[in-house]
């Protein structure tokens, strides 16, 4: 083999070998480092009904976010996602006006998550739910 | 490649970085007798290179909290991916760490590296090894195991025996009267920022130390093995016709580095828990006080000494003492000749000193 060709594939052994070892350095860094799938996730959530009263609404954390049950006048619940759909700000609920306000840019939306004005593009994501022995399981 | 040599260009006719590496790697000899222990200064500076970076990937799933401390350590270990991974290149490498600078300050003392001009790269490389002991004692409390507690408590203790301000100083180095989340606090407020940054400064001041006065000849193979240094006027020990420090040295510093990291990697993945006594996995309770608490391996020899002397003021004065002569050695040892064995009273009292190290060491552990 020539003096050039031999340096060379040497060169590219080395390479090989330099890239390998940092592959298994920022391999597990990396992973360290990443979030967790499914950290902080809880697959369901269960709220007693007497803790949601008629007018009211009830944060809570669910699958790894924020999350809001709310029983209207008419009885009627509705679980939301409370995260903002403008800029991921998390709403507010007022009791007066029975509605959603986002603080950060004025966004309303109705107790069904409906925007009602303000610049959110989307209705909040609604979340599924079943009542069952006084308790309201939501996920 | 050409894009390469385009940007090296780019650089170089704005700050001359070719006559830095001229000067600096390629034009920079030393001693062609130069030998492998030479290269237990870089070695340790990769070792601390990990240990800083293990540490940071560490504080960010470590809660130095005394409810939270084991829990979180305990998630790094079974939860976190790779968690196990981080924290045992840092346990396994703050061991490691105390052997390659023991085996550094050996190859110096054997080879008269020390003696003057270099009784400040003595100095600073002497205080640095304190460091390391004392980073090591405040990283042991993190974990806030049975072991870390009352390793801790007997370590800050032993300061009991000093006269008069003993006591006092006792509640000052923990926070309160015994070992708690006040001692937890200040202990980590050390071991993350004051010490390493102590570390980094003085790791500074050794390496430019070693620039100004350049690389001591190991007496290894010369007719003459005396200092030759006058004491007159400052001089920089040049190696004339040595050989270039890279790529010929940077390559036996490259093999120096992998034969550590080999080993280092082969405690890591092979024998994880062999500095774990199995109190490291027990939660720090401070009402249950664990049957023979020892402290780490290299503070056995210290720990024993206390042991022996019925008064431990005698055993604290004794180690003070060894310590003082070790860190002024140079100051103490004038002598011009480099050679170990041209030294017999220094040879006799290394290895006796090394011997009884280790002998006190061996029992510590058995005792």
């Amino acid at each position: 083999m020539e003096k050039g060709g031999r340096r060379k594939f040497l060169g590219i052994c080395l390479g090989g070998c330099v890239a390998g070892i940092a592959a298994a350095v920022l391999y597990p860094v990396y992973r360290y480092l990443a979030p967790r799938s499914g950290s902080g996730a809880t697959a369901r959530v269960e709220i007693p009904e007497k803790d949601v009263p008629e007018g009211e609404a009830k944060f809570f954390e669910y699958g790894g976010s924020s999350a809001v049950l709310v029983r209207k006048r008419d009885g009627s619940l509705v679980a939301l996602s409370a995260v903002c759909t403008h800029l991921g700000c998390i709403v507010q609920w007022e009791k007066d006006t029975q509605g959603f306000l986002c603080p950060c840019h004025a966004g309303h939306y109705t107790p069904d998550g409906v925007v009602t004005s303000g610049p959110p593009p989307k209705p909040l994501t609604k979340l599924p739910f079943t009542v069952a022995n006084g308790s309201i399981r939501i996920g | 490649m050409i894009l390469l040599k385009r940007l090296i260009d780019w650089i170089d006719v704005r700050v001359g970085v070719r006559e830095v590496v001229e000067k600096e790697l390629t034009g920079y000899l030393l001693p062609r007798n130069i030998n492998t222990w030479f290269s237990m200064g870089s070695v340790l500076l990769v070792i601390f290179g990990i240990q800083v970076l293990s540490g940071i990937l560490l504080l960010i799933y470590y809660v130095p909290d005394a409810d939270k401390a084991f829990k979180s350590v305990t998630s790094i270990m079974n939860d976190v991916p790779f968690g196990w991974l981080i924290r045992m290149c840092h346990a396994v490498g703050s061991n490691t760490m105390v052997v390659v600078l023991l085996l550094h300050m050996l190859s110096v003392l054997f080879m008269g590296s020390y003696k003057r001009p270099r009784e400040l790269n003595w100095l600073t490389g002497f205080i640095l090894f304190t460091m390391v002991q004392g980073i090591s004692l405040t990283g042991y409390l993190l974990p806030w195991s049975q072991l870390s507690f009352w390793a801790t408590t007997v370590a800050t203790n032993s300061a009991n025996a000093i006269p008069v301000v003993g006591p006092a100083l006792v509640e000052f180095l923990r926070g309160s009267k015994l070992v708690g989340p006040a001692t937890l606090g200040r202990f980590f407020a050390l071991h993350v920022a004051l010490i390493p940054a102590g570390m980094i400064a003085l790791i500074g001041a050794h390496l430019f130390f070693l620039k100004r006065t350049g690389v001591s000849t190991p007496p290894f193979g010369l007719q003459n093995t005396t200092n030759q240094w006058q004491g007159d006027s400052y001089h920089h020990e040049d190696h004339p016709g040595g050989i270039p420090f890279f790529p010929n040295y940077a390559m036996e510093d490259l093999r120096s580095i992998f034969i550590y990291l080999a080993c280092f990697l082969a405690v890591v993945f092979f024998d994880p828990y062999l500095f774990f006594p199995k109190d490291a996995f027990i939660p720090a309770n401070s009402l249950v006080t664990p049957a023979h608490i020892k402290p780490e391996w290299y503070f056995l020899a210290n720990y024993q000494v206390l042991k022996i002397f019925p008064n431990e003021l005698i055993g604290l004065t004794l180690q003070g003492a060894a310590m003082t002569f070790l860190a002024l050695l140079p100051f103490v040892d004038r002598g011009k000749e480099c050679h170990p064995l041209k030294r017999p009273l220094f040879l006799l009292c290394a290895i006796g000193g090394l011997l009884l190290w280790i002998g006190l060491t061996i029992w510590g552990h058995y005792s």
